[in-house]
Parts: structure tokens; sequence; C-alpha cells
């Protein structure tokens, strides 16, 4: 089909469509792959994981969304989401699915691709940093708290250097403490 | 003493109307347009719920409503079954309980009772066809308008005297007490809704031309290929609702499409080689326990796009460039696929109308409707008039089954001493 030169109709449509040849088709197959994918095909798309989400209100692609377009093969789409990150794991559309789509699950197995290929939000690899460097997310300070409760100021015997060690060697340390 | 029932179709509400009313020790004459019996029923390949094949239901007789082979045998050896196929009514008069018709029996070239499928004459003239190994009634068909020099060495040779080529049309008169219309649907064909471009493009079909293309016993042996080239299928696209829930066309659901175009989707699937299937969709109707349809279809890989198609038009590719809407997205997608398949309403059949009226009854978008529209009876739709099967509506194969036995059920009640 011409593209450009034929002018003597109207354009076919406003919005150009997304080419299906352009999509990655075993993208579907390579989330049944992951450890919670294998359900992803039972979808029929009834959004009640929409209606269960707490957040979705605020987001451009919504949970049903999401599973559309794996199903759909729209792979570099769904990887590079703000979606993916900002889900709170609250479980409740897992828990709903009438088909036993596991949604959240897959939403850390997206979180898990996306990683693989370095698309990470800044605040998450500043969160994976901070966890390499202190081998802990919450640094326990002496404080009002425990002196009201009798306690001494610090934890006996917590030591994180193991812990930290462990981290080096784990995709945390590959993604986070690389450069 | 004799007071026949005149069954109008012989498909599968016909069929078992007629076959269980002989049984039962009733006159009972079966009209049939074609030359074969088994209605649509024959034109599906596989059908739902059973998934069994139409022209043979050999393992499958003990379940209620798929008895077709043993109905079919029986067409010609029951005593009380006169079994008319070439033939149409004419005319209906008289009153409810005795009515008149006047019949229009075709030119009846080959004697079924004679032809034993030798295929000698198939040898000799292409005017000869046999429509399946397993039709009913078992016989040679004749098509005059493809007579050439060998047919009338093949009526010569056929060794039981079956064939007479200067047969001539008749017409015959029966007096009968009821009258069962059974006279089945029609899948509508879609030419005049322009976006989908079928009958101009050639790979645009209907659920029914696909059906026939995966029917192994039909003329491409279910390979599937591209009607414009024979280039094979690759991507196969369906589109629900075409003419259905429609006010333009017909208002009703169309009510068993969803399952045919799913069970058309798994076979594509799962019996072909990388064949990929897309249906779009507005709802998926798979009703009661044809939801395991969707699931399995699901399951397969089938992609289900809900939204409605924008433009069909030839790709570069040969195959058909299709544009979507997906409304769960909120954007349009393109896809190259290599044939689109619609699932087209079932519409009334033609001369349906004609019947409705010269029996007087009441009519709900061309197809027959109850006597009585508060009556859970449904199958009683005239004085001495009952009607089953797809003549009342799109249903399903158990569906016709069951309305046949009740017009059965209400016919023997009658005549209860």
């Amino acid at each position: 089909m011409a593209e450009t030169d034929d002018k003597t109709g109207p354009p076919v449509t406003l919005i150009e469509p997304i080419d299906m040849t352009k999509l990655d088709p075993n993208f579907r197959k390579e989330i049944q792959n992951m450890p919670d994918g294998d359900e992803v095909n039972a979808c029929f798309a009834c959004s009640t994981c929409t209606a269960a989400c707490p957040i979705a209100n605020q987001w451009k692609y919504k949970p049903h969304q999401l599973i559309r377009m794996i199903l759909l093969g729209m792979r570099e789409e769904v990887l590079s989401s703000r979606e993916i990150w900002e889900c709170l794991t609250c479980f409740q559309c897992q828990e709903r699915c009438p088909q036993g789509v596991r949604v959240t699950d897959i939403i850390f197995d997206l979180r898990d691709l996306a990683s693989e290929e370095g698309k990470i939000p800044d605040a998450v690899k500043f969160l994976a940093k901070e966890l390499l460097e202190k081998g802990q997310l919450y640094v326990v300070t002496a404080d009002w708290e425990r002196e009201d409760l009798d306690l001494e100021p610090e934890v006996p015997g917590l030591s994180t250097d193991e812990f930290k060690e462990i981290l080096k060697r784990t995709r945390t340390g590959k993604i986070a403490g690389g450069e | 003493m004799s007071h026949p029932v005149l069954i109008i179709g012989a498909g599968v509400a016909g069929m078992t109307a007629a076959v269980e009313l002989a049984d039962s020790g009733i006159q009972t004459i079966l009209v049939e347009r074609k030359t074969t019996v088994g209605g649509n029923a024959l034109d599906l390949y596989k059908a739902f719920p059973t998934d069994d094949c139409f022209y043979c239901f050999e393992g499958n007789r003990w379940r209620p409503g798929i008895r077709k082979c043993f109905y079919r045998s029986a067409l010609l050896d029951q005593p009380n079954l006169v079994l008319k196929t070439n033939t149409t009514i004419k005319e209906i008069s008289g009153e409810p309980g005795s009515f008149t018709v006047v019949l229009s029996v075709g030119p009846q070239y080959v004697d079924a009772a004679k032809c034993i499928m030798c295929g000698v004459c198939l040898e000799h003239s292409k005017a000869f066809d046999i429509v399946s190994p397993q039709c009913q009634p078992q016989a040679v068909t004749y098509d005059p308008s493809k007579a050439d020099d060998g047919a009338k060495r093949a009526a010569e040779e056929c060794p039981t005297k079956a064939i007479d080529l200067d047969a001539e049309p008749s017409e015959e008169t029966v007096n009968v007490a009821d009258v069962i219309v059974a006279t089945g649907y029609h899948e509508m064909q879609p030419v005049n809704i322009d976006e989908y471009g079928y009958g101009k493009i050639p790979n645009v079909i209907t659920q029914l031309e696909l059906a026939q293309m995966l029917d192994p016993n039909g003329v491409a042996g279910g390979v599937l290929t591209r009607p414009s080239d024979g280039e094979p299928v690759r991507s196969v696209m369906m589109v629900q609702c075409v003419g259905s829930r429609d006010e333009n066309y017909y208002p009703y659901c169309s009510k068993i499409c969803c399952v045919f175009a799913l069970k058309h989707a798994n076979i594509i699937v799962l019996e072909r080689e990388n064949i990929s299937v897309s249906v779009v969709y507005m709802d998926i109707r798979t009703y009661d326990r044809h939801e395991r349809y969707y699931r399995e279809a699901r399951e397969a890989g089938v992609n289900f796009i809900r939204g409605r198609v924008q433009i069909v038009r030839p790709s570069t590719s040969g195959g058909v460039e299709v544009v979507v809407y997906d409304s769960l997205l909120d954007r349009y997608l393109r896809f190259d696929a290599d044939l689109f398949v619609l699932s087209s309403a079932l519409e009334a059949p033609e001369g349906g109308s004609e019947i409705i009226k010269a029996l007087g009854l009441r009519e709900s978008s061309g197809f027959v409707a109850p006597a009585n529209p508060e009556s859970e009876e449904r199958v009683i739709v005239g004085d001495h008039v009952y009607a089953c099967g797809t003549a009342l509506g799109p249903a399903e194969v158990p569906e016709s089954v069951t309305q046949a036995r009740a017009v059965v059920s209400k016919i023997l009640q009658s005549r209860r001493g």
C-alpha cells in the first residue's frame, strides 16, 4: 500500500494502528514459562483485577490491560511500564480472579524480566543500593521507642555483614552494585 | 383410520420426529427439498457439544440426542415412514386436523430403493455423484444440468436398473392430520455489510464455509488454503456478531455462533500445524456448559480481541489486512490474516415465510413463533401444527432433538383415545 504518495482518498485512520507483526508473539510463552505465569492464557478480560486494585485509577495501563498486552505480545511496552513497579502487591487482583490467573505474581515476574534488561526505575535502584550497602532497608537506631521498652540501644547480636556478602553475589548485587 | 403426519424438512429435528412417530405406529410423510437428508448438519464437520463428525455417530448411540446414523438408516426401512426427497410444498389447504397438501415432487432420476452405490454410473458420467459415503438415502444423485454422453450408458449399465433419465416432475396430494414444521435455518450471506468485504474479497468467508474447508471429506481434504491463490493459511481471524444483535439486520443473538466459531478455532489451533487464530468479539456467549470451548480456546492460545473491525482490505502479502479497535486497550491493532471468517447471523430459511403464511402461523424475526407466547409449550405453533428445531430459531443439536421429541409426545397425547 502506498503510504504518502496516494492522496486520492481520506486517511484510513486518524490513529496509526499497532502493527501486530512488529509485536512479539512469543512474549505470552515467555511469561507462561516464568514461575507464576502458567495460567495467563486463561484471562478473559473481565477486568475483575482492575475493579479490585486500590490504585489502578492512577494508572495508564490497568491490570487487565497489562494482561491483555502480554497476550498480544506488547513486550516493550509492558516491560518499560511504570505500573509494574508501582503495584502495591496487595494480592487483591489475584485473590479475586475468576480464572485463576496469578496477576500479582505475574507482576513480580514482569519486574524480574524488566530488571534483567536493566529497566529499573531510579527509586528502586536506590533502594537496592541501600540494601546492598547496609544489609538492611531500615537501620535500627537507638531511639525513645527502644528506651521506653527497656531495650538496649543496639540490637544485640545483629550483624548484616554475612548478608551483605550474599547479596553481592545475587541479582540485586549485579543490578545495583554494577557500576 | 389413518391420520398421517406431514413433516416438512429432513434435518436433525425432522428426522428425529419422523422416526419416533413412525416407531410409535403413526403414518409419517417426511418431505425434504434436497436429494439427501441431514440438512445443515451435513456441512458442519464436527458438531458440538460432542465434537463428533456429523457423517457418522456410530460411537455415540448411547448419548441422548446423538443418534443420527440410526435415524438415517431407519428412513427407508421403516414401513410407517414415507421419505420424499427433492420435494417441496406447493399448497396447503383444509381444516386443522384434516389438511390437504399438494407436494411438488421433483424428477426421481435414481430409485434409492434399487441403488446399491456400486459406482458404475460414476465412471461413465460426471452428472452422477455420491454426496457422501454415509448419505441417506443410500443412493447416488443425478444432476441433469451436468448431463453428458455417458449418462445414457450409465443408465443402461446400471446393474439394478435404478436410473431413469426420463423421470419427470410430478404433483401429489396427501391428506394429513398434523403438520410439523422443521424447516431449519440458513446462514446469512453478509454481502450487504460493506465493512467486511464479503463477496468482494475472496479470502473473506463465513463460518459454514470454513467448516467445509476443515472437513477431511471436503474438497480440500481438510487443508486450509487461501481461496484467492491456494497458498497455505498461517493466520485466521474471526469476527462475531455479523448481522446478529444488529437492528439493521437481525436483532436477536444467533445463539450458537460463538460456540461453533470457537469449535473451529480449537480445531485449527489444536489439529493443524502453525496456524494462529484471533477472534474479534463484543461478548462471547458460550452459554451453559459450552463455556468449556471458550476456556479451551484460551488455553490453546487463541487470541481474543474485544472490539470491532474498522477496515478490511486485501493486503500486499496476498491475505487480508484488518484493523481492529481493541476496546479493552483503547488502541487500534493492525493484523495480516490469510483468512477472515465471519460468524454470520442464522436466519430463517428460504421458503419459510410461505409455509408460515400458508398455515397461518405467528412469526418472529422470520422464524416460526409459538401459538401462545405466554405458554411454555413452544413447539405448539398452531391448531394441529407443530414446529421443532431451528425452524423456531437458532438451536443446538440436542435442543432440536428435544423439541422434536416434545412434538412427538404432544401428537401422541392428542391421539390418546
